[in-house]
């Protein structure tokens, strides 16, 4: 899925996988903020939005 | 919207990430409040659908956690 | 390719004859030159009506589902590993159809045989590797081999993988070292680049969904495209919607997709759909060495959990 998006030109940081038990708070707060941190330096997202207007 | 204020789609399964989410919560822990989570029932519930309907909606990235 | 018809007739009008078949699907000549069509036949005086030819170019395989009572279809390397797919995913039993197979020689791309033409086409021959088109102003003999389709320049399968009795020479494979240039060529692009190309692409897209009705794989009862509650895709030409609808169809191909061209063929304003498609078929490969329909016994990967799937893309 992340290959095609891609490939169409999505860039490949809009879409995270990841596997967390249930356990591990500390883990998710470090994808969390592994994830903020890649996303804001992408910025806003303006590809494959629809415009409603 | 600027840049500092972006959207996370955050698909969790209940069993696992969004467990994991409470007790980030619980325990106190700070992390950045830009994810937005929906709680899925597990992670199969997953379908690629889910994440294009993010992006049309506006989501800035998503993030799929199992 | 006229004595592999004479063949195809023959063995028709055998099964036709000794009952072995309730019917036949094959192509016949459609009202137009170069148009041929889907057609089923169920009496041994119609095997006539058959024709095969290099303007062949949808895929039979699309019609042997649901189908009552032995069927014979006529197929080529693509229709047949389509026809492995189809019975991998039991939409349809191995003894319930009787497989005519056609090594393939190619087919030709139709769009670009008539933009050399201003006017209408009214004659259309072929004689081997020789084209030779007629309107009413002027008459081209072309070389097939110019004008064979993308994905017929790129096939590595031109002989059926499956079938019951082979109605020609099977013909010799190409192997090709770089199997997916186009793939590449759009993955060199940067990310506004390649959005940009795929933009492009799809801008004409009139959502008449040709392409999913005339897919072998798109047998969904009802296609996400059709669901109302919720309704994922939006109906119009909003390029958004546009997207997600070729998005998503060529994700359920993953795995499946044989590239037999049959989108392109089908499509009205000429787009390749086949840019989406085809990563997927390369995804597969490199990931999984899988290449869809060639073997009845695999399943495919995205249907089976094996310790050994590359998960490199999960945190």
């Amino acid at each position: 899925m992340g290959n095609l998006l891609e490939h169409m030109g999505i860039e490949r940081d809009r879409i995270h996988f990841s596997w967390i038990s249930s356990a591990e708070a500390t883990k998710f707060v470090d994808v969390v903020k592994e994830i903020s941190n890649k996303v804001r330096a992408l910025g806003p997202n303006k590809k494959l939005v629809k415009d409603y207007n | 919207m600027n840049d500092n204020n972006i959207k996370i789609v955050s698909f969790l399964c209940n069993w696992c990430s969004y467990g994991a989410a409470d007790l980030a919560g619980v325990s106190r822990m700070e992390y950045p409040a830009d994810i937005r989570v929906i709680r899925i029932p597990c992670s199969g519930r997953m379908s690629p659908k889910f994440i294009l309907s993010a992006f049309r909606e506006g989501a800035d990235a998503v993030w799929v956690s199992g | 390719m006229d004595t592999c018809i004479q063949k195809i007739r023959e063995i028709a009008f055998q099964l036709l004859d000794k009952k072995e078949v309730e019917r036949v699907i094959g192509f016949s000549n459609g009202t137009i030159p170069m148009a041929t069509s889907p057609i089923t036949i169920a009496s041994k005086q119609d095997t006539e009506k058959l024709v095969f030819n290099s303007t062949c170019g949808l895929n039979l395989a699309n019609y042997i589902r649901q189908q009552k009572g032995k069927i014979a279809v006529i197929a080529k390397g693509c229709d047949s590993r389509n026809i492995v797919t189809h019975i991998i995913e039991n939409q349809v039993k191995r003894d319930q159809i009787y497989i005519i197979g056609v090594p393939c020689k190619g087919m030709i791309n139709k769009s670009k045989i008539k933009a050399l033409f201003e006017d209408d086409i009214l004659k259309f021959d072929e004689d081997g590797d020789t084209l030779t088109v007629e309107s009413s102003s002027k008459k081209e003999t072309l070389s097939k081999k110019e004008y064979l389709r993308d994905n017929c320049r790129l096939c590595q399968h031109k002989n059926p993988v499956i079938y019951d009795i082979l109605a020609g020479d099977p013909v010799k494979e190409q192997v090709l070292d770089v199997p997916y240039p186009d793939v590449e060529k759009i993955a060199a692009l940067d990310a506004d680049a390649r959005w940009i190309h795929f933009q492009e692409l799809t801008k004409n897209c009139i959502r008449c969904y040709a392409c999913r009705n005339a897919c072998p794989l798109c047998y969904c009862p009802t296609c996400f495209v059709d669901e109302s509650g919720p309704q994922w895709v939006g109906k119009g030409q909003d390029k958004t919607d546009v997207n997600t609808f070729h998005f998503l169809r060529a994700f359920h191909c993953a795995g499946r997709c044989t590239d037999c061209g049959a989108c392109v063929e089908a499509c009205p304003m000429d787009i390749n759909v086949r840019d989406f498609t085809r990563k997927l078929n390369k995804d597969a490969f490199d990931m999984f060495g899988w290449e869809a329909g060639l073997d009845q016994t695999k399943r495919p990967p995205l249907d089976a959990y094996s310790p050994d799937d590359p998960n490199d893309f999960i945190k």
